[in-house]
């Protein structure tokens, strides 16, 4: 009983560790905007658990998620171009101030070219 | 700033909020409630100055809590964090440090301008107020009330429903050792000033907070017209309730980790 419950705490904690390790982090300053950061991990080649944030302003609130899902499952090679594109796509209908789509791509890219936070 | 754009302000019979020092929890579930009651008609468009009464973190809407927060700093100065409805950065609270107010007002006041525009609109009167005070202040867009020795504030915008709310925090006299120990700004960028407090209108003014506020409160009246107003039964109540259903929620704290 004992040993079981150790072995879940440490597969629980080993499984957390790694998750913080494979977790990439990449930063942009919008020029006369707003910092953007990016915080993803790659699986299978593919971009996963991507969340976004920075000091920036997005209209509607749930524009956040739009552009979370239009990057999640992404080729982790997608270049700039291809990202800036799909986040303009999703926020079509948003109103961003202080961050761009070329900018979530930017610190997308920094966020992989970087690795590991 | 043309007189035809500042004529719209007197549309409207402007109201004034000087409230009692309260929670930080409050103050953002205030600005949600009062936001809402604007663009429902049931309240006047409004300034209303804050008080606070306990220091706090504020983060913006789209921030994470640990890319902004040193939560062992904050811990230790027994410093809450709570998250606002606006966008924009963070910003640290102590009761007298800062002044702060908010603008509820019809979309209509701002129709027709672009977001950047309608940052330094809401705002015109406080540079009026400061440059009667001696102080030389403008705005650098996005959101900067700025000065030759530097950021004096920072605003925030939110349209919902035909209403705009337009926030803002300006710097009264900060201790800036201790922002450093619970805000992470700047910190591995090598711009981490030197300055032990950062008092842009303190030193600027030579004026006590309060004189300061009375200032602005005598420009916008004069400007715009303002007449003293409580919060009703039905904005306490939607506030309180706002305060545990959505403000006081880890789901809300942590929407961004």
């Amino acid at each position: 009983m004992m040993i079981k419950k150790l072995h879940g705490i440490l597969t629980r904690g080993l499984k957390q560790a790694r998750k913080q390790q494979d977790m990439m982090h990449g930063e942009y300053k919008v020029p006369g905007g707003k910092l953007v950061v990016v915080d993803c991990m790659i699986e299978n080649q593919r971009l996963t658990n991507v969340s976004l944030s920075g000091d920036f302003f997005l209209a509607p609130d749930e524009a956040l998620e739009w552009i979370v899902a239009a990057l999640e499952g992404q080729p982790a090679d997608s270049g700039e171009t291809i990202l800036a594109e799909r986040v303009r796509a999703a926020t079509a209908s948003a109103e961003l101030l202080g961050i761009t789509a070329e900018g979530v791509a930017i610190a997308v890219r920094r966020a992989i070219a970087g690795g590991a936070a | 700033m043309s007189d035809l754009l500042l004529a719209r302000w007197r549309r409207y019979e402007w109201q004034l909020l000087r409230d009692p020092p309260r929670a930080p929890l409050t103050h953002m579930a205030l600005d949600d409630a009062l936001l809402t009651a604007g663009g429902g008609g049931e309240r006047p468009p409004t300034l209303r100055i804050w008080e606070w009464a306990a220091a706090a973190v504020v983060i913006g809407r789209f921030q994470s809590v640990r890319n902004e927060v040193d939560l062992q700093g904050a811990e230790r100065h027994q410093i809450e964090i709570v998250r606002r409805i606006t966008g924009g950065g963070a910003m640290f609270i102590e009761p007298g440090n800062t002044i702060t107010y908010s603008i509820y007002a019809p979309a209509e006041l701002v129709s027709g301008m672009s977001a950047i525009e309608s940052y330094a609109f809401f705002d015109t009167w406080v540079l009026d107020a400061l440059a009667t005070l001696g102080v030389r202040a403008w705005y650098q867009p996005i959101n900067d009330i700025t000065s030759a020795s530097g950021k004096i504030g920072g605003a925030a915008q939110m349209r919902r429903a035909g209403a705009v709310l337009h926030h803002v925090t300006m710097s009264y006299d900060i201790d800036a050792a201790k922002m450093l120990e619970v805000l992470r700004i700047g910190r591995d960028k090598g711009t981490t000033s030197a300055a032990r407090r950062v008092d842009p209108l303190r030193s600027q003014t030579g004026l006590p907070r309060e004189a300061i506020i009375d200032q602005m409160i005598a420009t916008f009246r004069e400007r715009h017209g303002l007449h003293d107003s409580q919060l009703s039964t039905t904005e306490v109540a939607a506030t309180t309730h706002l305060v545990t259903s959505k403000f006081a929620t880890n789901e809300w704290l942590q929407a961004l980790p």
